[in-house]
């Protein structure tokens, strides 16, 4: 008595000869594919549906389709909300790229102490995921007005509020935001670290190479795709922030504030369509990023792996 | 000569960096702490007032409030609902795509980036343009948890897969069911123990994400913890933070608790594994 | 002329000895093999002739002159590694090109030579390929090229087969000889594989524990190893035990074998003699045993016999002719020849 094949091997391969090979594929993946349905259509309703909803009122106008929404939540204030969100998002990600990208290369490098490294992957697994809101509170605690360390630095001499920061302010909300940055960039940076085999270090200097000549040549190189994903990510990540902005600022060139005061009935952001027309170009550039993203990160795992 | 001195630099640099990071890392969390335990305005403190007033009178403040309980049943609630939803979900999918569809893991492996493509303010206002359409269903508190699993899907599909990937699922369930066990049976006493550390770090990163989703939760007027967290500060400042210090303390608790549970078999434990191979972590994200 | 010259290197990593007073003279031109089990320092020893590795103790000498603080990048050695040491990014001729453009070479004279290389190694039509579109042998012909493209006075390879599997490895060691050769370039090559070892080089020298145990050739080492570390490690041994009864005699079951290697030792020692297979034969006098099992390999089968004065069983290696009306639970005697053998004392 045999038992069928559980899972498709090889042998079955054999099975659907007699088919021309496009169908045989077909039959093959057909099948199984079924498997998949319960877990598409719940994506389907519950991400898709709400994310298209917004395209849809975006679009929606008295005389029906038009696209006049989604030009006017580009122009004028909100276009300028747009282009501060953005430029302020990449610097935010630019601190976090930099800082995390060389706190991970330490974590690796670093042979001693040996319980470094995986201190700082745990550290950043839990500090990548700190909520936005108890992060917010905790840093009014260390640099609000009536922080300790403001009180520390104003004993020395320094007012950290005598010009106009805030922690509101695109350098005050870039420190915080920093915070689970730039451990989301180590976690996602220390494989790609990983990766650089000491063989390559080596080669390169047994041909003749300085550490400078590494680095330059192969290791930034190599890393290129990693960073840029880890940009991109970082970027997503500040874009779509939103308790730690909603806690810090009221600033409305703040996209998701932004979005949050339309949602809560703030009219001066335009009319309705304008309100989730801003919202649909918040899904574009996020999901634009989130693209870059994903393809930078096939490439490199395509070299270190 | 130069040499020696390159190979200096080289060795003090990285532990600076790494030495700065913790003091800005642990800056915060100290001062939180030192706020909620210590009832001294900072205006007040010096030396001579450093000592004084320390209690936990800040931090258990919260629990004589009745709102606080009910925002926390809320959460939780909603936490667990999530992580029942997500478990009956996600685990017979990923089976599915490991045992049947392993073409499909690309794909998934994508599909789990997606909700990092709608950012949660986006996608509550989706929810608020369906809201009317959908009454009987989303005036539900509980509504929010269909949402939350999609929130908390690249950890909870990451953390399965790669629990899968771990084990030699094919051969596993061949030698199950040419043994005589049924599918149920295999699943049931092969498949699943295997798994028993991915569910786990699944359900651990699942309470952490609903517990902190404020996103949501607030654009709805859903008075779940996070909200009422904010909600506090507004009343009462210092057990608002201590409250927030809590939270905080948690969730880090809870993911000390889940390292030590899935204890590292190879160099890196399940957990960290599983974060570290998902796309984007912060709960900021989702929220 | 020696060329390469290690002089009592000595080497530790915290508490574990790696390497202790190795010294090794290689000639121009020849290809030396530092073999023997991991563990042995003959990775550390070959790290430290690179430059990764700075010696405790000892010094390299390269062409008369003492390298042995010299950093890595500045000595004239070309490496390959165990595998995946090609830089990801770069092409094959990129790869190769690498150190030429390091040293600042002009632009047509790079080309020409890594068109050179590439010729050399046979992989002409695969110069814009990267690396992760090649097979494991074509990496390492390739990382092979890079190495010599700057015509470095030593090669060094560290395993360069170990990672590949068992056909594409006999080839590309053949190819390695060949290219090695044909250049005329001085190498030292580590293995753990001792027919690697014994196939390709000039000389080879056994490692254990840090220390050499013995250089020669490979016949040599076969032949007539310097002690029974060299013995096993390199081909197989029978090792009958015995008792020393004379001056070049050693008693075994009762029988007296004359064993010139055993010189040196007073009668009345008790060990092991180490005997070849091939200098086991199934003879007219000799120790009475039963054949256990016959293995046929063609030109010489493989006679297991059990030798019960001896308590053990002896393997025999002889031509099959010789052996051909044998089976398997007949009684039979095997014959020493114990010129060659070495003694083990216990």
């Amino acid at each position: 008595m045999s038992i069928p094949p559980l899972t498709t091997t090889t042998a079955d391969r054999g099975r659907t000869n007699g088919a021309p090979p496009s169908a045989r594929l077909r039959r093959r993946l057909v099948g199984p594919a079924w498997g998949l349905v319960p877990f598409l259509a719940y994506l389907l309703l519950f991400l898709v549906v709400p994310a298209i909803s917004v395209f849809v009122d975006a679009l929606r106008t008295e005389d029906g389709v038009s696209l006049s929404a989604m030009g006017e939540a580009a122009s004028g204030q909100n276009r300028a909300a747009l282009l501060f969100s953005v430029t302020f998002s990449a610097g935010a990600a630019l601190v976090g790229v930099v800082v995390g990208a060389l706190l991970a290369y330490a974590a690796a490098s670093l042979e001693r102490p040996r319980w470094l490294r995986t201190a700082v992957t745990s550290f950043s697994g839990v500090a990548a995921n700190m909520g936005g809101l108890p992060l917010a509170f905790a840093f009014l605690t260390l640099l609000g007005r009536q922080g300790i360390l403001t009180k520390i630095l104003s004993t020395m001499g320094w007012d950290l509020y005598a010009g106009d920061f805030e922690l509101g302010s695109v350098p005050g909300l870039i420190t915080v935001y920093s915070y689970f940055n730039i451990p989301l960039m180590v976690l996602v940076t220390l494989p790609a670290i990983d990766g650089l085999r000491p063989a390559w270090r080596e080669a390169c200097s047994s041909l003749g190479g300085t550490g400078f000549t590494y680095w330059r040549r192969i290791g930034l190189p190599v890393l290129t795709p990693s960073l840029l994903g880890g940009f991109m990510l970082l970027f997503a990540n500040s874009f779509s922030a939103y308790a730690t902005a909603a806690v810090l600022t009221d600033n409305s060139k703040i996209i998701a504030r932004r979005i949050g005061f339309f949602l809560g009935g703030d009219v001066s952001i335009g009319e309705d369509a304008v309100g989730f027309a801003l919202a649909s170009w918040m899904i574009i550039i996020t999901a634009t990023a989130m693209a870059i993203y994903w393809i930078a990160r096939r490439r490199s795992e395509r070299w270190t792996a | 000569m130069i040499h020696r001195l390159s190979s200096v630099v080289a060795k003090s640099v990285p532990r600076l960096v790494v030495l700065v990071c913790s003091l800005f890392f642990a800056a915060p969390l100290l001062a939180l702490a030192r706020y909620s335990f210590q009832n001294v305005p900072t205006i007040l403190l010096g030396w001579s007032t450093l000592f004084d007033k320390w209690s936990v009178t800040g931090v258990t403040a919260v629990f004589r409030e009745e709102a606080f309980w009910s925002s926390l049943r809320l959460s939780l609630t909603l936490a667990a609902g999530t992580v029942v939803l997500t478990i009956g979900l996600l685990v017979p999918t990923a089976l599915w795509v490991h045992l049947r569809l392993p073409r499909a893991r690309a794909l998934l492996e994508f599909i789990t980036v997606l909700p990092y493509m709608v950012p949660a303010i986006a996608m509550v206002a989706g929810i608020m343009i369906i809201k009317p359409h959908a009454r009987w269903f989303l005036n539900s508190d509980l509504a929010l948890v269909p949402f939350y699993v999609v929130l908390a899907l690249p950890f909870t599909y990451r953390s399965l897969d790669t629990g899968l990937r771990a084990v030699d699922l094919r051969t596993l369930v061949d030698a199950g069911r040419s043994l005589g066990a049924g599918w149920p049976r295999t699943m049931v006493r092969v498949v699943l123990p295997q798994l028993r550390v991915a569910i786990i770090s699944a359900v651990f990163l699942t309470v952490a994400v609903v517990l902190g989703e404020y996103t949501l939760a607030n654009t709805l007027l859903i008075q779940s913890l996070p909200p009422y967290q904010e909600l506090f500060v507004g009343r009462e400042p210092q057990a608002g933070y201590a409250l927030n210090l809590l939270a905080l303390a948690s969730t880090t608790v809870l993911f000390a608790v889940l390292a030590l549970v899935t204890r590292p078999r190879r160099r890196q434990s399940s957990l960290v594994r599983a974060i570290v191979s998902s796309p984007a972590h912060s709960s900021e994200n989702p929220s | 002329m020696s060329i390469l010259h290690l002089r009592d290197l000595r080497k530790s990593f915290g508490s574990s000895v790696a390497l202790e007073e190795c010294s090794l003279e290689t000639r121009e031109g020849e290809l030396v093999t530092l073999l023997g089990p991991s563990g042995c320092g003959k990775t550390t020893a070959l790290r430290i002739v690179a430059g990764f590795e700075t010696p405790d103790a000892g010094s390299v000498e390269l062409g008369g002159k003492d390298i042995t603080r010299v950093p890595a990048h500045r000595r004239s050695m070309g490496m390959v590694f165990q595998g995946y040491s090609l830089f990801p990014n770069l092409s094959v001729a990129d790869n190769v090109d690498f150190g030429l453009r390091t040293r600042g070479d002009a632009a047509p004279d790079r080309r020409r030579r890594v068109g050179e290389m590439l010729e050399l190694i046979d992989l002409v039509d695969h110069a814009a390929k990267f690396p992760h579109q090649l097979s494991g042998g074509q990496q390492q012909r390739v990382a092979l090229a890079r190495a010599l493209a700057v015509e470095p006075r030593v090669l060094l390879l560290d395993e360069p087969l170990s990672a590949l599997d068992a056909k594409v490895r006999s080839s590309l060691r053949d190819e390695i000889r060949r290219i090695q050769r044909e250049v005329g370039i001085t190498t030292l090559f580590v293995t753990h594989d001792q027919d690697e070892a014994l196939a390709i080089s000039d000389r080879v020298c056994v490692m254990s524990q840090g220390r050499v145990e013995q250089l020669g050739t490979p016949m040599e080492v076969y032949r007539a190893p310097a002690t029974p570390f060299v013995a096993r490690f390199v081909g197989t041994m029978n090792e009958l035990p015995g008792i020393v009864s004379g001056r070049e005699t050693v008693s075994l079951a009762g029988i007296e074998i004359h064993a010139p290697r055993c010189s040196g030792e007073s009668a009345g020692t008790a060990g092991r003699l180490l005997v070849r297979p091939e200098d086991l034969s199934i003879g007219e006098s000799g120790l009475r045993g039963t054949v256990v099992s016959l293995a046929f390999h063609g030109a010489t089968s493989a006679i297991s016999v059990d030798v019960q004065r001896l308590g053990r069983y002896l393997t025999v290696v002889a031509p099959s002719s010789t052996v051909d009306d044998l089976r398997t639970g007949a009684e039979t005697t095997v014959a020493v020849d114990a010129s060659r053998a070495i003694w083990e004392a216990t």
